[in-house]
């Protein structure tokens, strides 16, 4: 008897390591957390553990343009960082290889209602850091069309690319502003195909990788992207590489500039 | 991608498409333990009365009606945003009492508020109101037109449009604000276009002023018989401007002219009426703080959640909802400010 239960034990124990990781409590409690888990992290291991740190406001102002800040800079070694937004028809809002950037990202993106949004960070241990906020806001911000649908001069801009690096004093990342001219359709307004950019690659003159952005359809129209690139003296510009659904390319390169920080005092205040 | 329609439906246009306006989902007769609760006290209210009414605390604005200046009466909201506490009740809204009826300027932000404030204007004046004017179609402003006679109603033809261009989505947004105070509003557009440049009620000559900045047409109206400037969103007082359809360079002009121009007192749209200009000065004070705030943090490299956090200046702690109004402020308008400030990079052309 007492074999039997030492056996079913060292079975229970070897299943449970087999079957590995369970969804953790959620400390959003979102209705979809389970669902969400098992979508993008199906058997991952899965932590809250106030290491990333998502900046949004409350109560988002426009339902078409949320900002939030991603900021995993307390942890080491980030390989990739998912934005998911639990109650959005399309989940997840983008992801995002810091190569050779710091663990930060910000943006802004659609919601179709209030919603949990939520971000992981994946550590080389293969352990998945969240956090996240709760964002209200007023219905339909993916069902709405873009106001480029509005404005016919549109198309002949679109992949438009605007940016600017700013060199922050004392700090070993640069800071990296990025606007792609892009409608960003999502395909959940009536009578227009979903149509986004998907990808934006950013390489330094040599082609090595800095970051890489996969973009889905929740981002806010004319994606405007914040990233802090790790810049070597010798990088004079970053390379901008990117595609929409439909193949159309996005290409620009942002000169580096004088090494002169204006953001030093102005970073600090800010982002925590 | 059509794999990936949405299942989920909800959100205000959701809710206010499941609760038909002016309605309440509960059937007559009560359910058993409503029933009990109730006791027989209610029962007696009688059935007309009884659907949800008698199950949840009333609401009620309790408006009062200030006098200000000879027949000029305000009518005060809270320096507040919407919520489910105030019931929208955050708008000053007028009126003045002449002999050809009375002069309502602005209505509050639901069919409630518009029936309580067209009770204590006729109580007060103990007359009927001949005109209301509507200085913006922002909501809470507007909605409590529904309450009068539509004939009466007037505004400038572009507040119209604007009305009818975004009425609904300010319905649905002020239902997810503040719930059931908004129970069975709806937009009624204003009986009259307003073309002419003023209009005599009694005594009392309106001049009738068109302005912008605050949104894209703006009225202000000056009672030339009492001198009491009603400055509608173009001047607030002790209350941060809200910008949802701002342009700053209008509002400035407008701000200028008002600064020109004399009058012996004035009402703002949110805040106390005083006399003198404060309400001009702390308005372009304001909008000149948040307009360098955003060009600086436009130029510093900063995201949106960063200019929002930008530190509030002394002078401008008093004036209510600041830190809110610059949140807000920095979603409507900090894109318009990036874009010429981003150089344009890359090959394409």
């Amino acid at each position: 008897m007492r074999i039997l239960l030492a056996a079913a034990a060292a079975l229970w124990l070897g299943l449970g390591a087999a079957i590995a990781a369970q969804p953790p409590a959620d400390p959003l409690k979102s209705v979809m957390w389970e669902r969400m888990y098992e979508q993008f992290f199906a058997g991952k291991r899965v932590v809250f553990d106030g290491k990333v740190s998502v900046i949004a406001p409350k109560v988002a102002e426009d339902q078409t343009a949320i900002p939030v800040t991603v900021d995993a800079g307390n942890l080491p070694g980030v390989r990739e960082i998912v934005v998911i937004a639990d109650l959005n028809p399309i989940q997840k809002v983008l992801s995002y290889e810091p190569v050779r950037a710091k663990p930060y990202i910000s943006f802004r993106f659609k919601a179709e209602q209030g919603t949990p949004v939520r971000a992981a960070a994946l550590t080389e241990d293969g352990v998945w850091h969240m956090g996240g906020i709760y964002v209200d806001a007023a219905g339909g911000g993916c069902s709405t069309p873009a106001l480029a649908h509005g404005n016919p001069e549109w198309i002949t801009r679109l992949a438009e690319v605007r940016g600017k690096i700013w060199h922050q004093e004392g700090r070993s990342s640069a800071r990296l502003r990025l606007r792609v001219v892009h409608p960003m359709d999502t395909g959940l307004a009536d009578g227009i195909p979903a149509f986004y950019v998907e990808k934006l690659d950013i390489r330094d003159s040599s082609g090595a990788v800095i970051g890489k952005v996969h973009i889905h359809e929740p981002v806010a129209e004319n994606p405007t992207l914040t990233l802090e690139p790790n810049l070597r003296p010798a990088d004079d510009r970053v390379i901008i590489k990117g595609r929409d659904n439909e193949g159309n390319e996005i290409n620009a390169v942002v000169p580096v500039g004088v090494r002169q920080s204006a953001l030093d005092v102005e970073a600090d205040r800010s982002v925590r | 991608m059509t794999a990936r329609k949405p299942t989920i439906v909800g959100g205000a246009r959701g809710l206010r498409r499941a609760l038909p306006l002016g309605h309440w989902p509960v059937q007559w007769p009560l359910d058993l333990d409503r029933r009990s609760f109730l006791g027989q006290s209610a029962a007696l209210v009688g059935a007309a009365l009884l659907p949800a009414e008698a199950l949840a605390a009333p609401l009620h604005y309790d408006l009062k009606a200030v006098q200000i200046a000879p027949d000029t009466y305000a009518v005060y909201g809270t320096r507040e945003y919407f919520s489910r506490a105030n019931g929208g009740n955050i708008v000053n809204v007028a009126f003045v009492v002449t002999d050809d009826g009375v002069v309502v300027i602005d209505t509050g932000s639901s069919l409630l508020y518009g029936q309580t404030l067209k009770a204590l204007v006729e109580a007060t004046a103990k007359r009927p109101v001949a005109r209301v004017y509507l200085t913006h179609h922002h909501p809470d402003h507007i909605f409590g037109s529904q309450a009068f006679d539509p004939a009466t109603v007037a505004t400038l033809p572009k507040v119209i449009a604007n009305m009818k261009a975004d009425g609904e989505m300010f319905a649905e947004n002020m239902y997810r604000l503040v719930g059931d105070w908004m129970r069975g509003t709806e937009l009624v557009a204003p009986g009259k276009a307003l073309e002419e440049s003023s209009e005599r009620f009694g005594s009392h000559e309106f001049e009738l002023i068109r302005m912008a900045g605050h949104t894209s047409s703006d009225l202000v109206i000056l009672d030339k018989t009492t001198g009491v400037l009603f400055a509608g969103d173009i001047a607030f007082l002790d209350r941060a401007p809200t910008t949802p359809h701002a342009d700053l360079d209008l509002w400035h002009k407008s701000l200028n002219q008002l600064e020109n121009s004399s009058f012996t007192m004035l009402m703002p749209g949110h805040g106390p009426a005083e006399k003198g200009k404060r309400a001009v000065e702390q308005t372009n004070d304001y909008l000149n703080w948040l307009e360098r705030t955003l060009k600086d943090a436009v130029h510093e490299g900063l995201t949106m959640n960063e200019a929002m956090a930008a530190p509030i200046p002394e002078r401008l702690r008093g004036v209510a909802l600041a830190r809110d109004e610059l949140g807000r402020s920095v979603a409507h308008l900090y894109a318009k400010y990036e874009e010429p400030f981003l150089p344009v990079v890359g090959d394409h052309s």
